[in-house]
């Protein structure tokens, strides 16, 4: 490895190019800052690299990270021995998870932003209110549903917040296992409706959204149908002259400066040659494991517990979601097909049960949604037969006759769930990985119980004649939704990152990731990151870089 | 160093019919045909047999120049770097357990049956398989049940799975896997499953491969799958400015 000549500074380096990083990247360069983008995974060329192969994009992990160069390690306990697990494995490459997701991108609720005020103190969970409210987020996820592309119908969400404009693309035609959800939804009183989907159908901003493939929800799309930060915001950015992607270059230390300020960042190019690149400001959007653990690695004499880290809940109060279902069997021989593998993963959901209901016995709630049972080698059967004429059976008899409902839990803050450096495991890179420690807090297990059986009952209403629930046990990170490990808030003590991503103790720091996310809220979080990152660039750029600074004070 | 984007295609798709071995032996390769048809079997359908799930098998076990499919189908990626080191790693482990495993399985059958395992009879094959497996021949799906179970990953990667689990992965890989990776002989798995997959993994990246017929079919009207639409109140808010 050798050191490479020093390259000119410039205003603002983002670290990360996924759904958060890619917005920092438009939104700054469209604000006439030069920009510098890293990411250490690779740049695809979606129309080249994208197809419908199953073994490759789920098998085989073409876009998932490998676990080899790019190990994690988790324990369910305080006292055991970490080991190594892909947990919330979000591909890391430009454009992010937004290459290969289903896109869910529902709105937050008003209550997601104020937990604390809502229910106080719960025995063993930490939560906070947000440091703003749904009504200062709502223009952001606005502009991000049309700069982004996002499908969906207006109106048709009986719960949703305030929304000041409609959608730029209509939904997609229901799938047969979509149709079977509406009945049984409306059989039960139930308002479903299409999620709104983080793709477009028609020729939005030039796209051209040819795919329909059925091949979705971990697989590229070769075509633009799929708001994908790779196809949209990053030729954008580039657009303007003022941004750079640095690809497969590994972001290893913000580097802090004798005034307290971060100086810029080291990394290791394509080529192992560790490069040292200086900037103004520093905007970290790794993703809420990466961006805490970036920060521990970067250790200081200020900081010997990680960057901007007085506090000590760095990497603390990590949520993760976790996706639950069940799934519905029919009858070949009665039944009409549902084709399970057909459609763009989701299909018609609902948020009914998404506020609290004490009666339940438990606070907050999920949204829900039918979504694909996908292909043929991982179609969605928990607990198929492993082998023999059980098997063969099994896929024969219920491939095309299956249909799941799933739901994203809306899992509480607890502080000792957290992300460190583990003190064993090394990256490719020689790098100590995330460590994550996690327990389920009992409302947690107690919300998706409930959820998974209202599940099994909408999909008895549709006629299923077998049904398997899938319960939680332990957090996978199956959902790759990270959010809490470096919480936002207005004090300096209580938090690590204030109302604007700024870090509290180093004044050009910013996290734009879900990192800053006080609590989970129960909805996919893209789009409320992304409107998030959209709100916190544009002050780096209108208020920040011009030299002023501004607070946003909440009424009492 | 060649970056990931800018992988260069190499060889053809895997030919199904082909005889020559890149990594088992002859006995290896007899073996796995067998075991793999107790995993998948033969029935009025064809089976992992028929599908030649031992020649996908054979190609992915031979090194890494079978790993991923070019995007069209065409040939095969050529990784390099770190990339192409951590696949060198993990299929050297894989390599292991197969030949551990494949031993394993016959010194058990010899000792337990008397035989090789290819040369033993169905029912002892199974019995054989529940043996390294560990637990009994799954019983068949009934209808008319509920089963709970706890926690699901996306996806299904194969690093550090013991013998037995990837071989039955590995069979239903082989047997559903787009044909460029040598099995799924003539779209068998996907004709027998009732999938109709693209002709061509070209196919899906040009929107020749279109499945909307399989969609809902007929008409549908939003106002009546979503009734809350007619009542509604939801309108475009008028800017003031």
């Amino acid at each position: 490895m050798s050191l490479r000549t020093k390259p000119e500074p410039v205003d603002a380096i983002v670290v990360g190019l996924g759904a958060n990083g890619g917005t920092a990247a438009k939104v700054l360069s469209e604000a006439g800052l030069k920009t510098i983008g890293f990411d250490r995974g690779p740049w695809l060329r979606a129309h080249e690299h994208y197809s419908g192969d199953e073994m490759k994009f789920v098998n085989r992990d073409y876009m998932w990270p490998d676990p080899k160069m790019f190990p994690r390690t988790v324990r369910y306990d305080e006292n055991s021995e970490a080991e190594r697990f892909p947990f919330s494995p979000t591909p890391q490459m430009v454009g992010g998870g937004t290459n290969h997701w289903a896109g869910w991108v529902p709105r937050p609720r008003e209550s997601d932003f104020m937990m604390r005020s809502l229910h106080g103190d719960i025995d063993g969970a930490s939560l906070a209110d947000w440091p703003f409210r749904y009504e200062h987020l709502e223009p952001y996820l606005t502009k991000v549903e049309w700069a982004f592309g996002v499908s969906g119908i207006a109106g048709a969400d009986k719960y949703e917040p305030y929304r000041s404009k409609g959608y730029p693309s209509p939904p997609l035609r229901p799938t047969r296992y979509g149709k079977r959800f509406y009945d049984a939804c409306n059989k039960l009183g139930i308002n479903a409706f299409p999620i709104p989907h983080a793709m477009v159908t028609n020729r939005h901003n030039g796209r051209d959204p040819f795919n329909q493939t059925s091949f979705w929800n971990q697989y590229g799309d070769p075509s633009g149908a799929r708001s994908n930060i790779l196809t949209t915001f990053i030729p954008e950015a580039l657009e303007t002259g003022n941004f750079e992607v640095r690809a497969e270059s590994f972001v290893r230390e913000v580097k802090l400066g004798k005034n307290g300020k971060a100086t810029g960042v080291i990394y290791i190019d394509a080529e192992g040659n560790e490069v040292e690149q200086d900037a103004k400001v520093v905007v970290l959007a790794l993703g809420a494991i990466e961006s805490a653990r970036l920060m521990m690695m970067s250790k200081s004499s200020q900081f010997p517990d990680g960057l901007a880290n007085g506090s000590g809940l760095l990497g603390k109060n990590a949520t993760f979601h976790e996706y639950l279902f069940a799934v519905g069997l029919f009858d070949k021989d009665i039944d009409e097909p549902l084709n399970g593998w057909t459609g763009n993963y989701i299909s018609g959901g609902s948020l009914e049960f998404y506020e609290t209901d004490e009666s339940r016995g438990h606070i907050g709630g999920s949204i829900i949604s039918a979504s694909q049972t996908c292909h043929p080698i991982n179609w969605v059967f928990p607990g198929r037969p492993s082998w023999g004429d059980a098997l063969k059976d099994a896929d024969r008899n219920y491939f095309n006759y299956a249909m799941k409902i799933g739901l994203i839990l809306h899992d509480l803050p607890v502080e000792s769930n957290r992300v460190d450096l583990d003190p064993n495991v090394k990256d490719a890179f020689g790098l100590p990985v995330a460590r994550i420690t996690h327990r389920p807090h009992s409302n947690d297990i107690a919300m998706g119980k409930w959820q998974v059986d209202k599940n099994v009952e909408i999909l008895e209403a549709a006629g299923a004649r077998k049904t398997v629930p899938v319960y939680l046990d332990k957090m996978t990170g199956n959902t790759c939704h990270q959010h809490g490990t470096a919480r936002m808030g207005t004090d300096p003590s209580k938090s690590v990152l204030n109302e604007w991503g700024q870090a509290h103790e180093v004044e050009n720091l910013f996290v734009v990731d879900g990192s800053g996310f006080p609590t989970a809220t129960g909805v996919n979080p893209t789009l409320t990151m992304m409107a998030n990152a959209w709100r916190c660039s544009e002050y780096i750029a209108d208020v920040y870089a011009k030299g002023r600074e501004e607070r946003l004070v909440l009424a009492k | 160093m060649t970056l990931k984007a800018d992988w260069p295609v190499i060889g053809a798709p895997i030919d199904p019919d082909s005889q020559e071995r890149l990594f088992f032996t002859e006995h290896e390769w007899e073996t796995v045909e067998a075991a793999t048809a107790r995993i998948m079997p033969t029935d009025q359908d064809p089976g992992a047999r028929e599908a030649r799930v031992v020649v996908f098998l054979d190609r992915y076990l031979s090194g890494i120049d079978y790993v991923y499919a070019a995007a069209d189908g065409s040939g095969f990626l050529k990784m390099s770097g770190r990339y192409a080191d951590a696949w060198r790693a993990r299929m050297a482990d894989m390599q292991r357990t197969y030949r551990e495993g494949l031993r394993n399985l016959d010194d058990q059958s010899v000792l337990e049956k008397g035989s090789l395992f290819k040369e033993l009879s169905e029912s002892d094959q199974d019995h054989m398989l529940e043996k390294i497996s560990g637990a009994p021949k799954p019983g068949k799906v009934t209808l008319g049940t509920k089963e709970a179970v706890t926690t699901f990953l996306q996806g299904s990667f194969d690093e550090g799975l013991d013998f037995f689990p990837a071989l039955c992965l590995h069979t239903r890989q082989g047997f559903y896997c787009d044909p460029v990776y040598g099995g799924n002989k003539d779209q068998m798995g996907w004709k027998f499953i009732g999938f109709p997959g693209p002709e061509s993994l070209k196919d899906t990246m040009d929107g020749t491969y279109n499945t909307h017929e399989y969609f809902h079919e007929g008409e549908y009207d939003w106002e009546e799958l979503i009734p809350h639409l007619k009542v509604s109140t939801w309108t475009e808010s008028v800017s003031d400015d």
